[in-house]
C-alpha cells in the first residue's frame, strides 16, 4: 500500500463521514458538532473511545491542510456561542455563494458587506441597502425583490437580520453578517478592507459588531467582554482604563442550554451590578 | 513511487463509416471499453512528480482536448461500430475496489470536448472528421507545455470543492460546467485533474464522483459509506425540506400512482401549508415543490392527459428513486404516523423486495440502517 499519507493524519471512515455532514450542513453549533461527532462513532465504529472534539477535529484538519479547506471554529458574536464550518481558504467567499445567487444578487450583497463593515455598530440598516439597489450590476432589481433577497441571505446564513430595540422611529430591519460568514469571509474581509475592518482588542480577531471604549475607541467583541469582565466588579478598559461603560453580557454556558437556537430569558435582562 | 504502467497505445482514428449519429448518442461498447481501461490503471496517490506524469498522458494527442472551440478530438475508445464522430464524455465509472481501500480507485477520463456545450452536433460532426484529418501531423508534435503540477493540484483542489459545494446545494453537476467555471484553460489536463479529484474525494471524504449519466454529463457525489443518508436529515436545517419532500414522496408511493395537486394540498394543508401563502421556512411552498424539486430531479410535476380544466400530478423523479429507498419511506410514514411500518402491508412488502434486490445487486453494501440515531 502507497504510503503517501506522510503529511496527513489519519482518516478513517469515522472521519469521513464527519466530513460528509459537516459539508451537507454549512455551519453548525458546537453542541451540533459534538452530536454528529457521537453519530459518526456510532454508525462505524461503535466500540472506539469518542474522541476528544478538538483533538477530533485537528485531526482531520491535519488531513485537510493540504488541501485548502479547513473546518474553522468560530463564536456567534451576538451570544458567544460556539460554531463550526468546514471553509475553503482558497477561493474567495463570494465564488462559494456564486451557485446560489444571481449577479445582481451577489452585488446586493457585496454592498450590505460594505456598508456592515463600514459601519459604527456593524449593522446595516434596511432602508440603507434597499436604497443601493439602483447601483447593482446584473439585471434590475426592484426594492421588492431586493427585500426578497436580503431574505435568502438570511434562510442561508450569510446574513443575520434584527430590529433594532431602540425607536419608534426605526420600524424597519437591520441586517450584520452572520456567524458563518464571518468565518468565511475573515480573511477575504482583512484583506479587501484592512483600513474599515475592526478588530477586536482581546481575541485580535475581526470585529463586525461588539462594545467600544468611550474614551479611547478600542473594541472587543461581546463574548470576549463576557470573559474578559467576567466576575469583575468594576470592568474598566484595558487600554485607557476608564471605566467601561456598557453591560456586561454573560459567559457563554453550553450547560444551561437545553433548547439549542433559543435565546436564553436572562440574556436580554439587565444584570445588576454589585458594588 | 510506483511507475505508471505502459499506457495502451492506440490506433489512430480513421475516420468513422457513418457519422449521422447524434453526437450524444450512447454506445455499451465504448462504456465496456473504458471501463477496461480504467481497471488497467492504478492510480498511486503521491503528489508532483505523478501530476506531470499523468499531465503528459494528458497532452497524448488521442486524449488530449485543445483548447479550441472548433477543435474536437476523437476518442479512440469509440468502436468503429456504433458511429460517434464527435468524442466521448469523461467518463468516472465507479470504482470496482473497495471505495476505501488503499488501492485506490483506478479513474480515468478522456477529456470530453468543450463545444459539447455548444450543442451543435452537426458542426462538431464536422469538426470532428476536419479534425480527424489533423491527428496524423499533431501525433508528432508534443503539444504545449503541461503547467506545472502544482497548479494542477490547485485545479484539482478548486474542482473539489466546485463538486462539494454543487452537492451540497443538491444542484447537478455537470461535466461542462466544470469545465467552464473550474478548469477551464487546463481542459488538456481535465483527465488528471479529474482523476486526482476523486482520489481526494474518496480518501478524504468517502465520496465518488460518478459518472450518472453519459448521456447529458451529469456527475454525482455518490456516498461510498453507508448507511444512507437519513442521518444527514435528522441534523438541522436540512430537515424541513427533507420532511417536506420525504411527505410528498410518500403520499405518492402510498398511492402507487401519481398523486394530484390537489391531493398533496390536501396533505400539505395538515402541516399549514398554503399554495398562495408564504412560510416563514419554506418561503413559497408551491414553487418549491413544483419548480425547484423537479428542477433537482426529486419531483416530477405533469399534466393529467385528458382532464380539463387542467389539473396536474407529481411522481417521483429519478434523482428520488435513486436517493430514496421504498425502506426509508416506510420507515418514515411509521414515524409520521407512529404506526408500524407493516401497517402498510403491500407497500411495505415493495420495499421489502425492494431492499432485498439492492442487497442482492450489491453484496458487498451493508444493509441499510434502519433509523437514525437516537438523539
Amino acid at each position: 500500500m502507497q504510503s503517501s499519507n506522510r503529511r496527513m493524519g489519519i482518516m478513517t471512515d469515522v472521519h469521513r463521514r464527519f466530513l460528509q455532514l459537516m459539508m451537507t450542513h454549512g455551519v453548525l453549533e458546537e453542541w451540533e458538532v459534538k452530536r454528529l461527532q457521537r453519530h459518526c462513532y456510532k454508525v462505524h465504529d461503535s466500540t472506539a473511545t469518542v474522541d476528544k472534539l478538538e483533538d477530533f477535529i485537528n485531526n482531520i484538519n491535519s488531513v485537510l491542510e493540504s488541501l485548502y479547506i479547513e473546518i474553522k471554529k468560530g463564536v456567534t458574536e451576538d451570544d458567544g456561542r460556539p460554531i463550526y464550518a468546514l471553509v475553503n481558504l482558497a477561493t474567495t467567499p463570494i465564488s462559494k455563494m456564486a451557485s446560489d445567487f444571481a449577479e445582481n444578487e451577489l452585488d446586493l450583497f457585496r454592498k450590505a458587506l460594505e456598508l456592515i463593515i463600514d459601519s459604527e455598530t456593524g449593522f446595516a440598516s434596511s432602508t440603507n441597502i434597499l436604497n443601493l439597489v439602483d447601483q447593482l450590476k446584473g439585471k434590475k432589481m426592484r426594492k421588492k425583490e431586493a427585500e426578497q433577497v436580503l431574505q435568502k441571505f438570511v434562510q442561508n446564513k450569510w446574513l443575520i437580520e434584527r430590529w433594532p430595540p431602540v425607536s419608534i422611529l426605526q420600524k424597519e430591519g437591520e441586517f450584520t453578517l452572520h456567524g458563518r460568514a464571518i468565518l468565511e469571509m475573515e480573511q477575504y474581509i482583512r484583506e479587501t478592507r484592512p483600513d474599515a475592518a475592526k478588530t477586536c482588542n482581546i481575541c485580535h480577531s475581526l470585529l463586525i459588531q461588539g462594545q467600544s471604549c468611550e474614551t479611547c475607541g478600542i473594541r472587543m467583541h461581546l463574548p470576549c467582554v463576557a470573559k474578559y469582565f467576567q466576575s469583575n466588579s468594576e470592568p474598566r478598559c484595558p487600554h485607557c482604563n476608564d471605566y467601561w461603560p456598557h453591560e456586561i453580557p454573560e459567559v457563554f454556558d453550553p450547560e444551561q442550554e437545553r433548547e439549542p437556537g433559543v435565546s436564553r430569558p436572562n440574556k436580554k435582562s439587565l444584570r445588576s451590578r454589585q458594588h | 513511487m510506483v511507475p505508471l504502467p505502459p499506457r495502451p497505445t492506440r490506433p489512430l482514428r480513421k475516420a468513422p463509416r457513418g457519422s449521422n449519429a447524434h453526437f450524444l448518442s450512447r454506445s455499451p461498447r465504448r462504456e465496456r471499453r473504458l471501463e477496461e481501461l480504467l481497471d488497467a490503471e492504478a492510480l498511486p496517490l503521491s503528489e508532483g512528480a505523478e501530476m506531470s506524469e499523468q499531465s503528459k498522458d494528458g497532452c497524448d494527442p488521442n486524449f488530449a482536448l485543445e483548447a479550441s472551440s472548433s477543435e474536437v478530438h476523437s476518442s479512440p475508445e469509440v468502436p468503429g461500430g456504433p458511429p460517434l464522430p464527435a468524442p466521448e464524455a469523461a467518463t468516472l465509472a465507479e470504482p470496482e475496489s473497495p471505495p476505501l481501500g488503499p488501492t485506490d480507485a483506478p479513474l480515468a477520463s478522456p477529456p470530453p470536448p468543450a463545444p459539447m456545450e455548444e450543442g451543435d452536433p452537426k458542426a462538431l460532426q464536422q469538426a470532428a472528421e476536419e479534425d480527424r484529418a489533423h491527428q496524423a501531423p499533431s501525433a508528432a508534435q508534443p503539444g504545449p507545455a503541461p503547467p506545472a503540477p502544482a497548479q494542477l493540484v490547485q485545479k484539482a483542489h478548486e474542482l473539489m470543492w466546485y463538486v462539494l459545494v454543487k452537492d451540497q446545494k443538491r444542484m447537478i453537476i455537470w461535466f461542462p460546467d466544470m469545465v467552464k467555471d473550474v478548469i477551464g484553460s487546463y481542459k488538456k489536463w481535465c483527465r488528471s485533474i479529474l482523476r486526482r479529484t476523486s482520489l481526494i474525494l474518496a480518501r478524504v471524504f468517502g465520496l465518488h464522483l460518478r459518472l450518472t449519466s453519459l448521456h447529458t454529463m451529469e456527475f454525482s457525489l455518490v456516498k461510498a459509506l453507508e448507511p444512507e443518508e437519513l442521518d444527514r436529515v435528522a441534523l438541522s436545517n436540512r430537515m424541513p425540506m427533507t420532511g417536506l419532500l420525504l411527505m410528498i414522496l410518500s403520499l405518492i408511493y402510498v398511492k402507487g400512482r401519481g398523486a394530484r395537486e390537489s391531493a398533496v394540498w390536501n396533505v400539505l394543508r395538515i402541516l399549514g401549508l398554503r399554495p398562495w401563502k408564504k412560510h416563514s421556512t419554506f418561503g413559497d411552498v408551491r414553487k418549491l415543490i413544483t419548480e425547484e424539486f423537479v428542477q433537482q430531479n426529486y419531483l416530477k410535476y405533469q399534466r393529467v392527459p385528458h382532464v380539463e380544466p387542467p389539473e396536474y400530478e407529481f411522481f417521483w423523479g429519478s434523482r428520488a428513486s435513486r436517493e430514496i429507498t421504498k425502506m426509508q419511506i416506510m420507515e418514515f410514514l411509521a414515524r409520521v404516523f407512529k404506526k408500524d411500518p407493516q401497517a402498510w402491508p403491500s407497500r411495505y412488502r415493495e420495499a421489502l423486495e425492494e431492499a432485498r434486490a439492492l442487497r442482492e445487486a450489491d453484496p458487498t453494501a451493508h444493509c441499510p440502517r434502519s433509523s437514525v440515531s437516537e438523539d
